[in-house]
């Protein structure tokens, strides 16, 4: 048993006033209410951020948020990892409970200051500046190639991409913080979707969102709805889609996934649900084939048969994924640890899956190039080894 | 376009510029690959800071050594399509000519140079040859570093004798739009030019058959109508004469797409599309301001932040020059029978007084003369 989830926060995904120290404060005192904790009893904290410096000329946020415990002069530091910042800072607060009794990890972002041409550079920032951001290879752009790819190998269809996107907007319907959670979205409005990078359009895409997200780690669990951590690993790989033989599939991924569900002692076909890093259509069913919950390549039959919608086999990005649930940076790979324990716990509401026993997290940075898995069970599971 | 660097001893490779094989130590030895074939590529629809013009296209491409590449372009690529990664023109029509040493010339000039061609560049003296030549090597010394700039000059010949038209495999003319000394220069040049060289106009919209009169291989010609300026513009209007081939045309057609142009095919009527619908609109511009509308600041602003026009119509005819302004509208009332495409008295007034827009530093605005130009 690396570590417990003994408490849980995070705002609503989307558009938002509020200013990062207020979303960061909102997710924190969720998180110390669900634990029953007060800010004295934490031992260190994890801030997760990609973004704060290019888009608000804010860097050094460890000490912003120290500035919302004022007095406490906890050890804190930031992590920078793109999008998998919150599954490393989760990754890192794990190998901190030698140190502390409990740890906060607390991702946070602030998306919507920065608009158009200027937030697309910023984001593309997570890929090389030399080998992509130099020839326009954009984020959209980076995963565009990574969807022909799939599609030349395995015959995935732009239908597929669809099902998946249309899937995660009915799940974040049931999900009051999901960024498109008063959305409802119907084929006509993907439909009407304009091209963004082909063959991805519009609704292949995940929105750009402000939120937080908290998990407050404990080596003891503290009650019955604490949820054990069973495996937590971080992989990384080179940084561009050119230093790759294979761009189907992501090393990085599988590496972390290997190594997590080594450390569990679980299989993939143990796994009751996965929260996985789709920040495109196409990434869900990449992430679906990395984690071994598909064959390569069969990711899209699954999505066909139904079989990752909530009620499904092996259901997927129950809370809306990063596609409709949004992706506050950040906050993202916290996010899908917060959406696992609600489904561990059995407190999902009208989105719970029968019965969770194991659940997967896969939070991607970049296109690949870093990879955080985390491997988490239902209360009152015993380690395995 | 990055190398590969491999390391002797135990083959890994890198792609940045670090010198040494972080296991081994050794040195590593570099290559850079020519040419691969395209795997994947996506047309890119969002701009991103760097990246403003859309659309364009990302490829993916594996070089001749399996090494891959991300390689951005200006043109529609497709999957399994050969692919040079220097952006050098992979194309026949590597040696293109140019006449006119005008503001489109020089534009021409330039945006060939930076597209890795040959240029032939014909000039009025040799004297005339020397500035032209510098103020082109001037501007692309805004974007090129030192090497490149010692390419491009080194692939750019400027000159008053056309003798050297021999070497061309396209002419570009570029001359006074006006039908007399086009027709006189296609002919000059066609003169020169090997028999299966193609000719074209860059007019903006003659009658590409009153030009093509005194041509011996009328087939071979045709118009590539860019528009200044010809770094920045997309469009291309082409356009065929009666007598122009299948096969020239779609070989122009390419040509401008291999230069990151986005083609338009237009009928030879007059002043083909773009400019039978902004003379007009220029041409109301100053009936609006004869009549007292407002003053040509407020009418400008007015068609800038009504028409969401980048540029109001009295400061665009400024830049093009009222002279040519009045030329084309007087060739589009000719050739349509049309009197009210004519030039409106008050433009016909500001050209005999020689106020002929930036160019002399009073059109309709006054301008203050750059420093250095005009040359």
């Amino acid at each position: 048993m690396l570590g417990h989830i003994v408490g849980l926060g995070k705002t609503r995904f989307g558009p938002t006033a509020k200013g990062l120290p207020t979303l960061a404060q909102e997710a924190l005192m969720a998180a110390l209410d669900d634990a029953a904790l007060g800010p004295e009893d934490l031992g260190a904290v994890v801030v997760a951020n990609f973004l704060g410096g290019p888009n608000e000329g804010r860097l050094h946020l460890a000490s912003v948020v120290a500035g919302l415990m004022p007095g406490l002069h906890l050890p804190a530091w930031r992590v920078e990892a793109a999008c998998a910042s919150g599954g490393v800072a989760a990754h890192q607060a794990l190998m901190a409970l030698s140190f502390y009794d409990n740890v906060l990890v607390l991702g946070v972002e602030r998306m919507s200051d920065v608009v158009g041409a200027e937030l697309t550079r910023n984001i593309g920032m997570a890929g090389d500046v030399v080998l992509d951001q130099s020839q326009g290879l954009n984020f959209p752009a980076s995963y565009a190639l990574v969807a022909q790819r799939h599609m030349e190998r395995h015959g995935t269809t732009a239908r597929d991409l669809e099902l998946v996107s249309l899937k995660s907007h009915e799940n974040a319907r049931l999900n009051p913080t999901a960024h498109f959670h008063h959305k409802k979205v119907t084929q006509a409005d993907v439909d009407a979707g304009p091209v963004v990078a082909a063959p991805l359009r519009l609704f292949d895409c995940c929105p750009v969102s402000d939120g937080a997200a908290a998990v407050i780690l404990s080596r003891a669990p503290r009650d019955a709805r604490s949820v054990p951590v069973l495996g937590s690993a971080v992989a990384t790989d080179v940084i561009s889609l050119a230093q790759r033989s294979d761009h189907t599939s992501f090393p990085a991924a599988r590496a972390a996934a290997e190594r997590a569900y080594a450390q569990a002692g679980v299989a993939p076909g143990d796994v009751s649900l996965a929260e996985v890093h789709d920040c495109f259509t196409i990434a869900e069913l990449v992430a679906t084939e990395d984690l071994g919950l598909a064959e390569p390549g069969g990711a899209a039959l699954l999505v066909r048969a139904g079989e990752t919608a909530i009620g499904g086999r092996i259901p997927v990005n129950t809370g809306g994924g990063l596609k409709a649930g949004g992706h506050a940076i950040g906050a993202t790979g916290v996010s899908q640890l917060c959406e696992a324990v609600v489904q561990l716990r059995g407190e999902a509401g009208a989105r719970q899956v029968g019965e969770a026993r194991i659940a997967v997290t896969h939070n991607v940075g970049g296109v690949g190039g870093t990879c955080a898995v985390h491997v988490l069970a239902a209360p009152g599971t015993q380690a395995a080894t | 376009m990055t190398g590969v660097r491999t390391c002797g001893e135990c083959g890994r490779e890198y792609r940045y510029d670090v010198e040494l094989c972080t296991f081994c130590g050794v040195e590593l030895g570099s290559r850079e690959p020519a040419r691969g074939s395209v795997l994947a590529v996506t047309r890119v629809d969002v701009p991103s800071i760097g990246h403003e013009d859309v659309p364009y296209w990302c490829a993916l491409v594996q070089a001749e050594d399996d090494s891959m590449h991300i390689v951005k372009s200006d043109r529609a690529i497709e999957t399994g399509e050969r692919f040079a990664l220097s952006g050098a023109p992979e194309e026949d029509l590597a040696v293109v000519g140019v006449l006119g040493t005008g503001i489109m010339g020089r534009g021409l000039v330039e945006l060939l140079l930076a597209r890795g061609h040959e240029v032939c560049w014909l000039s009025r003296s040799d004297e005339h040859a020397e500035r032209a030549r510098d103020r082109v090597l001037e501007r692309l010394a805004r974007t090129m570093d030192e090497d490149e700039l010692a390419g491009a000059a080194a692939r750019l010949a400027v000159g008053a004798d056309p003798s050297f038209f021999g070497r061309c495999d396209l002419v570009i003319e570029a001359v006074v739009e006006e039908v007399g000394p086009k027709a006189e220069a296609l002919a000059r040049a066609e003169a020169h030019m090997r028999p299966d060289a193609l000719l074209a106009t860059n007019t903006s919209g003659l009658s590409l058959d009153e030009l093509a009169a005194g041509l011996a291989r009328r087939e071979r010609f045709g118009a590539l109508h860019f528009f200044n300026p010809a770094t920045r513009m997309r469009l291309v209007e082409t356009s065929r004469a009666t007598a122009t081939s299948d096969e020239t045309a779609a070989r122009l057609e390419h040509f401008a797409r291999s230069l990151g142009k986005i083609p338009v095919a237009v009928a030879q009527r007059p002043a083909f599309v773009v400019n039978r619908v902004l003379m007009p609109l220029i041409n109301e511009a100053v009936r609006a301001l004869e009549e007292g509308a407002a003053p040509p600041a407020d009418i400008d602003e007015a068609v800038r932040l009504g028409l969401n026009h980048p540029m109001g119509p009295l400061a665009l005819a400024d830049l093009i020059g009222l002279d040519i302004a009045a030329s084309i509208m007087d060739n589009l009332a000719e050739r349509t029978g049309d009197e009210s495409y004519a030039p409106r008295p008050l433009l016909r007034r500001l050209v005999d007084e020689g106020k002929l827009g930036r160019k002399t530093g009073q059109g309709f605005f006054q301008h203050t003369p750059r420093p250095g130009g005009p040359g």
